[in-house]
């Protein structure tokens, strides 16, 4: 299906002094296909801007990044990508189905796809009978589902992840990793998900890239061994994996 | 996923929403009929003061300055009763609104240009600062000099004088968005346009209501100053003829009717256009007393 490939990424911010920063220092790796791929490293590690520039809306100062794709139709240049943000950046006064045809329209797809797209997505993520509410009147893990029903509904190639469950309470953060784990595994979906929670990288990653802060810089590459419909946090493997991460953020991250 | 765990899950969240939609109306106020008539009360009864007040200043002065209420109030009910309220009104209100709709037309595009365009924001701040400074008495002589005695020169002076208000409170919002949110809507590759009217003019609603009751505020003392400079109809014609035959209670009648108007217009119509277009916002009232 499809992949990321990033290639000495290097990317600089400019700081208040007029000095440049470096923030991405040639980082370099190739996402799963069909599967979760884990950016873990401390906050403030340059993740984000990682997963921007994959996304575009952050250009690099060096470096290529390039999803390859074996199946995408003739005729589309660009590949599509879906995102997911921390907060889930609805637009408040329009409806969830209105919120995921926008996101439709975005992306030029043909008005006849929408009906059957948005009753496979809205029945994925279970919010068919909260169609038609407004999102300030959900809780904030429905709201995080519009944000993940809004990322799937385009059918992208990869699906851009930013530490969706870091800003929801433990149990809703809980059950979400869950269900997002068995979608995403049902779809097949290529997914790129940055977080810096050594347990969420464990349980919800195929492969998990570590990072270490300013600059960013790859210092490990991990595969599960559990497949996803075995990962469970009490379970000896899963336990042993974990650790296994945290020792090389801890070894390698300052900050 | 098998559909039971999706059920229970989508159960339990529910919960949760019930639990929050609870929080958002506090359990001691949630009696509507109450608050409604205690609202009204309060409302009613400050009307009532300020009639008290003018029926005891009527003691003191005599009724050439200080008419009575009650005769004052048998004018209102005069002039509504001869149709001469909806002629002279209808002129009036028909030379505020196009000239506020010219203003609105003109500010919208004006703000979002200036909120979100650094070059045009510089180039567009000195008219917009100096237009603010700029009487309206001003702007209503030049208008008469120019287009002469007619319609035009109440639209123009009208809408001339509210623009720079309207402007800048829609700069000032324009800046305010959440760029986060054209984040999302650039990652989603939505267009210019849709970004312009799905992402920015909804965020632009409170600034728009906001900058509507000040602009109709500001543009009624306008037209009111062009129709006394010499039109031949319009409240403010009116209040000219009380004051050439020098009669306190026909200025102050006509002026009542106007009150009247502009609440109309504020409670009625302004503040239905605010619940229609806010419907997507839950009301909090929980933090006021």
């Amino acid at each position: 299906m499809a992949y990321v490939r990033v290639e000495g990424a290097v990317k600089y911010f400019p700081r208040e002094d007029g000095s440049d920063m470096l923030v991405l220092d040639g980082v370099s790796f190739d996402t799963k296909e069909f599967g979760i791929t884990c950016l873990l490293g401390p906050s403030g590690c340059g993740k984000s801007t990682l997963l921007n520039a994959i996304s575009g809306l952050e250009k690099l100062d060096d470096g290529k990044i390039q999803v390859v794709s074996n199946n995408a139709p003739a005729g589309r240049q660009a590949p599509r990508l879906g995102y997911v943000f921390q907060d889930p950046r609805l637009l408040s006064w329009k409806n969830v189905e209105q919120n995921l045809t926008f996101a439709l329209r975005g992306m030029r797809i043909d008005q006849a796809e929408w009906p059957e797209r948005l009753e496979k997505y809205l029945d994925l993520i279970g919010l068919t009978e909260f169609r038609r509410q407004f999102p300030l009147y959900l809780s904030g893990g429905m709201r995080q589902r519009v944000g993940l029903a809004r990322g799937l509904v385009i059918e992208p190639e990869v699906l851009l992840m930013d530490e969706p469950f870091s800003k929801l309470d433990q149990l809703t953060a809980r059950r979400l990793r869950e269900e997002t784990l068995k979608i995403c595994d049902r779809l097949k979906q290529t997914t790129v998900l940055v977080t810096h929670d050594v347990e969420e990288a464990a349980y919800m990653g195929d492969r998990v890239v570590i990072l270490r802060s300013r600059p960013a810089r790859i210092v490990g590459v991990f595969e599960n061994p559990l497949p996803p419909g075995r990962r469970d946090v009490d379970d000896a493997q899963f336990i042993q994996f974990k650790k296994a991460l945290l020792q090389s953020v801890l070894k390698n991250g300052k900050g | 996923m098998s559909p039971e765990d999706k059920t229970l899950a989508v159960a339990a969240e529910t919960l949760t929403l019930g639990r929050e939609g609870g929080a958002l109306v506090p359990p001691g106020r949630a009696r509507p009929g109450w608050e409604a008539a205690r609202t009204l009360t309060l409302r009613l009864g400050s009307i009532v003061m300020m009639l008290i007040l003018w029926w005891i200043m009527t003691f003191f002065f005599p009724p050439s300055l200080i008419p009575h209420p009650i005769d004052t109030l048998m004018e209102v009910g005069a002039i509504v009763n001869t149709g001469q309220f909806l002629s002279e009104m209808g002129s009036t209100l028909r030379r505020v609104g196009v000239g506020f709709a010219i203003a609105m037309l003109i500010a919208i595009p004006l703000g979002i240009v200036m909120g979100t365009i650094k070059s045009l924001e510089n180039f567009f701040e000195p008219p917009v600062i100096l237009g603010l400074t700029m009487p309206g008495l001003v702007w209503a002589v030049m208008a008469i000099m120019f287009f002469g005695l007619n319609e035009t020169s109440a639209y123009a002076a009208v809408s001339i004088t509210i623009l720079p208000m309207l402007a800048i409170s829609l700069w000032q919002g324009t800046k305010s968005i959440d760029k986060d949110l054209i984040d999302m809507s650039t990652a989603f590759h939505a267009s210019a346009w849709s970004k312009v009217i799905d992402v920015i003019v909804p965020q632009l609603i409170s600034h728009i209501l906001a900058a509507i009751r000040y602009g109709l505020g500001l543009a009624w003392k306008v037209v009111v100053v062009v129709e006394m400079f010499g039109f031949s109809n319009g409240v403010g014609y009116q209040v000219v003829r009380g004051f050439n035959i020098f009669s306190m209670k026909q200025v102050m009648a006509w002026a009542i009717t106007f009150l009247i108007v502009m609440i109309v217009i504020e409670f009625g119509i302004i503040g239905w256009l605010e619940s229609r277009v806010t419907r997507w916002r839950p009301r909090i009232d929980a933090w006021r007393r």
